[in-house]
């Protein structure tokens, strides 16, 4: 598991990639919700070379790309059942190909593309076009290892949410949760956003809670029952070292990164009383930022690091304060729901997210920094927890029971699109969704 | 002639009226608290510990996270297998530490055992239902494991023979979805630890 580990990260090392000329070209087609999809088509990529398990290539690399296109809930994959040119035959430049055979069947955008396989080095060119408009959109070539022939897809999607919104997506990128994997122990894992290359970060037969990510994307802290009571640790992702990061008596939770990754929020208990701490990335405590008799609990950050959300119970039932650091003033935001938690500030700065129970069942809602009026994103289904964002703020995990034991799902910002993404037998919580790699 | 001997006879009958309260006292504490029936209850009466007894049960020198680790039933008042401890668990209301009066009966019982027994020490665990999230769940349980340690203090017990440790939602007894496993699992659980040579 540790080669796995370190194989991924040796991976950065080797893709290049050569930015083809890009027109910009905005069609203004990522809408709001219930807008309809942008047709999409995405043959297999051409075999360009003598690869021995050219179809595993061909149709994986293809269809990782579909799938992000289908997650990111902009764009309808045309099915490839449809298609009238033979992959292989057909040509994958522009001119060596006839753009009638994609309009014929609806296709606005076309993804081609062709790869070489030598030994473990795999070397893929793709290009994204226009199919009215007859034009070269985008084109990327990566050069990566064999094994890794998922994320030159994740990494291409990428580059085609940038071309339509504007802002990069978020495809490339992992989550780490915790999961029983059918037996009684919680274990973090960390896999792909896609489910791929899965990695168990802790094997110590207990109980092991929240991880989350540095901004770096290189370490996790999570806490563990491994020492007999709960301490966090910092997990290094790309050595495997594990180390003591707090270990004051009584209960260490949490360790939430600030977003310049310097600063480390978490919550101390002193006395039964659990307070909200900042320390530096060594442990030391720098300031104590609550001290009221209350639970206070479970910070996060904004993405301008000037504040934190954070649950309270200050004032009966859990509910969601943002404390400003610099000044220590705190307001509540949450008024609706006797019980709130979990808050996660998206990147985006405009939300919110977090587990409120309404109707004796846990739902995710967000709302605004500055207060206001809550949006309930799941309903009727289930328990849905331990909200957290992806880096673009565009997207949600969390885990649900909806269909028995919890899973980890992922849904739009607006609810939309909800998506379970873990199928182990066990029960997956906690998921923490990856800064951007690379 | 008289007077030499009716002085140590009414010490000793004395004595002997207040073991026997003391018993009765403990044993009507105990099982007044936990939420388990009269048969099962008699049913272990012999293993009931006696006040001044030096036998005390593994089961109530388990530590929950030491039996969730080895695959063992984690004990608890609720269930047959913590029955035999001396000391009873006590229970909250939901997202609550306060202690109710109940619970103080329960704990007044504890205290009686561990005044009488001052070679132990006990480890208060806190423990929380599944609903909420692990975090605030983890911070309950610390605050309800406080609120023991608080409330045993002023009954007389010195601090530094109780710890205190929050397991949260983390090591529940039962798992069905109901009120009435989530009122078992809302609990604090006393744990005997000696401070003498290892048992």
């Amino acid at each position: 598991m540790l080669r796995s580990v370190v194989a991924i990260w040796l991976l950065s090392f080797f893709l290049a990639v050569t930015v083809m000329p890009i027109r910009a070209q905005v069609r203004g087609v990522i809408v709001g919700p219930g807008a309809e999809r942008y047709p999409i088509a995405v043959p297999p990529l051409k075999n360009l070379g003598p690869a021995v398990e050219g179809a595993k290539f061909s149709q994986g690399i293809a269809d990782t790309i579909v799938r992000d296109l289908d997650l990111s809930g902009w764009f309808r994959v045309i099915d490839r059942a449809a298609y009238i040119e033979d992959a292989q035959a057909s040509g994958i430049t522009l001119g060596a190909f006839d753009f009638s055979n994609w309009s014929t069947l609806g296709a606005e955008a076309l993804v081609k593309g062709g790869f070489t396989v030598y030994e473990d080095n795999l070397v893929a060119e793709i290009r994204l076009f226009d199919v009215f408009q007859r034009r070269q959109v985008l084109g990327k070539r990566y050069t990566g290892r064999a094994a890794d022939y998922r994320r030159i897809a994740h990494k291409f999607v990428d580059e085609i949410v940038l071309q339509f919104t504007g802002v990069r997506g978020i495809f490339d990128t992992r989550i780490s949760y915790v999961s029983t994997a059918g037996g009684r122990f919680k274990e973090i894992f960390v896999a792909h956003l896609d489910g791929a290359d899965k990695v168990q970060v802790t094997n110590n037969r207990t109980i092991n809670l929240s991880p989350s990510w540095s901004s770096d994307g290189r370490t996790l802290l999570y806490t563990s029952f491994k020492d007999g009571s709960p301490k966090v640790y910092r997990y290094d992702l790309a050595t495997g070292a594990d180390t003591l990061f707090s270990a004051r008596r009584g209960l260490n939770l949490g360790g939430s990164w600030s977003p310049d990754g310097e600063r480390i929020a978490m919550a101390l208990e002193r006395n039964g009383n659990m307070d909200v701490y900042l320390v530096d990335r060594a442990g030391k405590i720098l300031k104590r930022l609550t001290s009221n008799a209350g639970i206070d609990v479970s910070p996060s950050w904004s993405p301008s690091g000037a504040e934190l959300v954070f649950v309270s119970n200050r004032s009966g039932g859990p509910q969601l304060y943002i404390k400003d650091i610099a000044t220590l003033k705190t307001r509540r935001i949450t008024y609706s729901g006797g019980y709130n938690t979990s808050p996660e500030w998206s990147s985006k700065g405009n939300k919110i997210a977090y587990s409120g129970l309404s109707d004796g069942r846990f739902n995710i809602f967000t709302i605004p920094p500055e207060g206001g009026d809550a949006q309930m994103l799941t309903s009727n289904a289930g328990d849905n927890e331990d909200p957290s964002w992806s880096p673009d703020g565009r997207y949600l995990l969390f885990s649900s029971n909806r269909t028995g034991s919890y899973g980890i799902y992922v849904m739009q910002a607006n609810g939309e699109n909800q998506r379970r993404l873990t199928g182990s037998s066990g029960d997956d919580t906690n998921p923490s969704w990856s800064p951007r790699l690379d | 002639m008289v007077d030499r001997w009716i002085l140590p006879l009414y010490t000793y009958l004395l004595l002997g009226l207040v073991f026997a309260a003391g018993c009765a006292t403990g044993m009507v504490d105990g099982s007044a608290s936990s939420p388990q029936s009269e048969a099962s209850r008699s049913a272990n009466g012999g293993a009931q510990s006696a006040i001044g007894s030096g036998e005390v049960s593994p089961s109530a020198r388990a530590r929950s996270l030491e039996a969730f680790q080895r695959g063992q039933e984690i004990p608890s008042s609720s269930s047959s297998l913590g029955q035999s401890s001396p000391l009873k668990d006590v229970y909250f209301e939901f997202d609550r530490f306060a202690l109710r009066p109940q619970a103080r009966e329960t704990l007044q019982g504890n205290a009686k055992w561990l005044k009488s027994n001052p070679g132990q020490r006990a480890e208060i665990e806190g423990h929380a239902d599944e609903r909420g999230t692990n975090e605030y769940n983890l911070a309950l349980g610390a605050r309800r494991a406080q609120a023991v340690k608080d409330y045993l203090a002023t009954l007389g017990i010195a601090a530094d023979r109780l710890s205190t440790i929050s397991y949260g939602e983390e090591l529940p007894v039962c798992k069905t979805n109901s009120e009435a496993c989530w009122q078992r699992n809302r609990r604090a659980h006393l744990v005997i630890i000696s401070s003498g040579p290892a048992s």
